[in-house]
């Protein structure tokens, strides 16, 4: 009954990821246009809240909290339904802690931000928005019935998601600390190093919840009980959406002071 | 061995290992510092830690908690070695602190050993399982007799009651700690807490700002899981589910409050700490090692508490019995989603504004140090974000109780239902925006005052509906006064005096008097005495006899009651008296000219009063599992579902489930009724015993 449902729109889904990755690719281009000319707080504002929405609909499946489910209450897409509350409630109140890092970074920073390495910073943000890509092609292909296809996306998002975390924490923090950007040095650094930090540990605790997936989805579970799959890419669209609002919060917005 | 009782065996080997303990800190803290220092924190810690281990273990055997605080143990000091190994083969100068172990290693050994702990009582097992696509019970079948409080049990009544006895563990803790400095305020000069004493490293006065602020925070947590035991055990057989949503998480959320407990009382040999349980930097950055044990034990009792108000608000969303609609939902279900709105969401404030310490203090990141570019006042914004929102979070479930027991005792309607039901959400919504009037003096920006002020006034009108609706619903109606409604009417009182005294504080030109004298002692204790602490022992002898199928000795819970609200009083009416003639708080002596001394003294006598009654209460509870009266059927002559079952209730709360019909609270008219017992009534879950799945290998 469950896959029932889905199978009509298996095509238009798959058209409808690659669709919204051209336009978040063609939103960031934008935004860091705009950084590098006119560099407009607002706009950037905007821009990101954009990003995140679209994210948040089309990726996150936000709407389907929303679904009225007729099943038996003691079936799997009840639970999978109140699974999907929990973790949505979980993530409200994740968000708190990110929001009120960039409130530190506001009441501690204002309109300056770290002097950082821009084309890494761009790269990184590129990597992330791809594997957001791909866990979605995942996702929707695992609901297709496509396990192979499923697990290949998976491990892609996996390796895109690690060059994301080793290009942050091995590659950009050693670069910064180069520059004389040191957490004890100055507060830029500081929120510097928090808000990427923290960001950072979330990324890493969904790559242990991709590998999970992935091991499992290999030995051949969620062809029914699929809502593990679509807990996992909800977690790490999230923390794509995290992003969307740090990468310009550090890198874009105001002007960089040494 | 075989014919002593288990609590005796239990209380025989905390004595041994304890002294065990003590040795063995004492011998490595000698070895290490070269000295033998006997009142040191080092011998003391050991001694904690090894003393709770084996008192469980001879009351319960290794497993369950037992294995639980084994494995924080031993994760602690593993922890604590591997970062004092890592330091050493950096090079650093201080491989070693003061305590034994370096602060950084103190930090990482308490954050493993909290891991281990969740590992070691085996509350994470399943998800180990689930993750490497192994599929468990549903429910686990719980030990008969009181063994399953002491292990992990999915049952969400085991898990409430085992939130109360915590709660009521750590309300005595906090009591005792507050007798010894009530004690020592009982006239002026130092009395026993002197300079000259040295206990864990502290002077008396340095010990009187350690037991203030652990006061202060382990009531605080005492309070969070008070709550949680309320809603624990009521919400979901009140909205007629048989659990909560998540099992698993809600044993979580229980069990990572015990590892965070015992942070904080390590938190009190190992330094200790001496800003209060607000933390406010620049004091907290330079406080001993006990203040990171402090953030820690906060910061891992928050989970508890975010996870915990998660599950309540998902399972009245999705578990709700038939006909159950928004507004026939009992209002202690209404208050209790208004309280953990709040919890779920502000309490990352104060586990972030503390972390940020924390990692001040370990990496040097200037966020608060003003000479550095940080700025001290965003703490408080942080701090304060989560922290006054957090009295409604203690406050509303009580309040809920309130009106939840009221019309039980009235026999008349709860009167103005739905406003009731809102004013929880309105108290919620209105509380978010109210943070910055604990700073009027703190040097933020003064324009920020006055809206601070109005919103804060603002929370008086849905708290004012909530009394227009119990004082309307007393009106005529045939009030009886079984403890519970004793405690109910305590509860009104008391809160009215605590509310009373707030719009005061609210106002700035006041507050700027008033901020950090004993009157806002007094006003708070009020306002938590009156929405916490009587609403819990309400609560208490009203679902005890759901809980045990016996019911608590009324003679003693009268006595209770009655020695309990007058002490109260002239506790807090004396704290108010002299906070308004200048008694300034969180100072371990003050001038005998201010002629305090008589004021002060009545006050701890009131005190020990309180504790006294208290203590009756905790003898009459125990007493009262076996040799209370039975009570099996509706003892209060209630109309909620509960009580039109037997007591104790089945495993899964209804055999057969129900379905409401009316309204919840028309008592006294007549052929209404609001559940009817139906096999179709219910949100079903299915509860298998056997795994659904076999292991999937390829």
């Amino acid at each position: 009954m469950g896959t029932m449902v889905h199978t009509h729109d298996n095509k238009s889904m798959l058209s409808q990821g690659i669709l919204i990755f051209i336009y978040l690719a063609i939103l960031t281009a934008l935004e860091f246009f705009v950084a590098i000319t006119f560099n407009s707080v607002v706009l950037l504002v905007v821009v990101a809240l954009v990003k995140a929405a679209l994210v948040i609909y089309y990726y996150m499946h936000v709407y389907k909290l929303n679904l009225e489910s007729e099943v038996d209450d003691a079936s799997y897409d009840f639970k999978a339904g109140t699974n999907r509350l929990g973790l949505w409630l979980f993530l409200i109140s994740d968000a708190f802690v990110f929001a009120g890092l960039m409130v530190v970074r506001i009441n501690l920073l204002g309109l300056s931000r770290p002097e950082l390495n821009q084309t890494l910073g761009l790269a990184v943000t590129t990597v992330l928005l791809v594997s957001s890509f791909f866990m979605n092609r995942g996702e929707t292909l695992m609901r297709n019935g496509d396990r192979q296809g499923f697990l290949k996306n998976i491990a892609l998002t996996f390796i895109l998601g690690l060059g994301f975390l080793l290009g942050v924490v091995l590659v950009e923090w050693r670069l910064a600390i180069h520059e004389g950007i040191t957490p004890s040095g100055s507060t830029a650094g500081a929120a510097f190093f928090m808000m990427t930090g923290m960001h950072a540990f979330h990324v890493f605790t969904g790559l242990i919840l991709l590998a999970i997936v992935w091991i499992n989805g290999r030995r051949g579970l969620y062809d029914v009980k699929s809502y593990p799959v679509e807990a996992a890419a909800v977690y790490w669209h999230f923390v794509d959406v995290v992003w969307i609002f740090f990468y310009p919060a550090l890198y874009l917005i105001g002007t960089a002071v040494h | 061995m075989r014919n002593i009782s288990p609590v005796w065996k239990g209380l025989l080997l905390l004595v041994i290992a304890g002294a065990i303990g003590y040795g063995i800190g004492l011998g490595l803290d000698a070895l290490i510092s070269g000295a033998l220092n006997t009142s040191g924190p080092v011998g003391a810690a050991f001694a904690i830690l090894f003393a709770v281990t084996a008192f469980f273990f001879g009351i319960y055997g290794y497993r369950g908690i037992t294995r639980g605080l084994v494995y924080q143990v031993v994760g602690t000091l593993l922890g604590a070695l591997l970062i004092t190994g890592i330091r050493a083969l950096m090079g650093l100068d201080n491989i070693f602190g003061v305590y034994l172990f370096s602060e950084p290693a103190w930090v990482v050994g308490a954050l493993v050993g909290v891991v281990s702990f969740l590992f070691g009582v085996g509350v994470v097992h399943d998800w180990v399982q689930w993750s490497r696509g192994i599929d468990t019970p549903e429910h686990h079948a719980d030990e008969p007799g009181w063994e399953k409080y002491f292990g992990v049990s999915l049952d969400h009544k085991v898990i409430g009651i085992q939130y109360t006895i915590t709660a009521l563990v750590l309300i005595a803790i906090g009591g005792t700690f507050a007798m010894i400095f009530r004690t020592e305020l009982a006239a002026s000069q130092l009395q026993f807490l002197t300079t000259e004493l040295r206990l864990f490293n502290q002077t008396g006065p340095q010990i009187y700002n350690t037991l203030m602020s652990l006061h202060g925070i382990i009531m605080i947590i005492s309070i969070l899981l008070g709550i949680s035991g309320i809603m624990n055990y009521a919400v979901p057989f009140l909205v007629g589910a048989q659990d909560m949503a998540f099992p698993r998480l809600n044993a979580f959320a229980y069990w990572v409050s015990v590892p965070a407990s015992v942070l904080m009382l390590l938190s009190l040999v190992l330094g200790g700490f001496d800003t209060g349980w607000t933390g406010y930097p620049p004091l907290s950055a330079r406080a001993p090692v006990g203040m990171q044990m402090f953030f820690l034990g906060v910061f891992t009792a928050g989970w508890s508490s975010i996870l915990g108000s998660l599950n309540v608000i998902a399972t009245v969303v999705r578990l709700r019995a038939k006909g159950m609609s928004a507004m026939r939902l009992p209002i202690l279900v209404w208050a209790s989603v208004a309280t953990s709105i709040i919890a779920l969401t502000a309490t990352q404030l104060i586990g972030l504004s503390f972390q940020l310490v924390m990692f001040q203090r370990l990496f040097g990141m200037p966020f608060f140090d003003a000479a550095r570019g940080g700025n001290p006042v965003l703490f408080q914004h942080l701090f304060w974000f989560y922290s006054h929102p957090a009295v409604y979070v203690f406050v509303l479930p009580g309040l809920g109780v309130i009106s939840e027991l009221l019309p039980v005792f009235v026999r008349k309607p709860l009167f103005g239902y739905r406003w009731v039901a809102m004013s929880s959400l309105g108290i919620a919504l209105v509380g978010f925006t109210v943070w910055a009037h604990h700073m009027f003096t703190s040097g933020m920006n003064e324009y920020l005052r006055v809206p601070f002020m109005y919103s804060t006034l603002l929370v008086a009108v849905p708290t004012g509906v909530k009394f227009f609706s119990w004082v309307a619903t007393m009106w005529g109606g045939k009030i009886e006064t079984p403890t519970p409604m004793l405690f109910v009417l305590g509860a009104i009182i008391v809160f009215l005096m605590g509310g009373l005294t707030g719009p005061p504080n609210a106002a700035i030109a006041l507050d700027l008097h008033l901020h950090d004298t004993y009157w806002v002692v007094g006003h708070f204790h009020d306002t938590i005495f009156g929405g916490f602490v009587f609403p819990f022992f309400a609560a208490i002898y009203y679902w005890f006899p759901k809980a045990t199928g016996r019911r608590m000795n009324e003679f003693w819970g009268k006595v209770h009651f009655w020695m309990m609200t007058p002490s109260f009083f002239v506790l807090t009416l004396g704290m108010m008296l002299i906070g308004l003639r200048g008694m300034r708080r969180r100072i371990v002596d003050y001038d005998p000219a201010l002629g305090f001394d008589f004021a002060q003294l009545i006050m701890t006598i009131g005190g020990y009063l309180i504790a006294l009654s208290v203590l009756i209460f905790i003898i009459n509870l125990f007493h009262s599992i076996k040799h209370g009266e039975k009570a099996e059927g509706n003892l209060w002559n209630s109309r909620s579902p509960e009580w039109q079952v037997p007591s104790p209730m089945p495993v899964h709360n209804y055999d057969v489930p129900f379905e409401v019909v009316g309204e919840p609270y028309d008592y006294g008219l007549k052929d209404s009724k609001y559940v009817e017992f139906s096999p179709n009534g219910q949100k079903h879950i299915e509860f298998t015993t056997e795994p659904e799945v076999q292991p999937h290998r390829h």
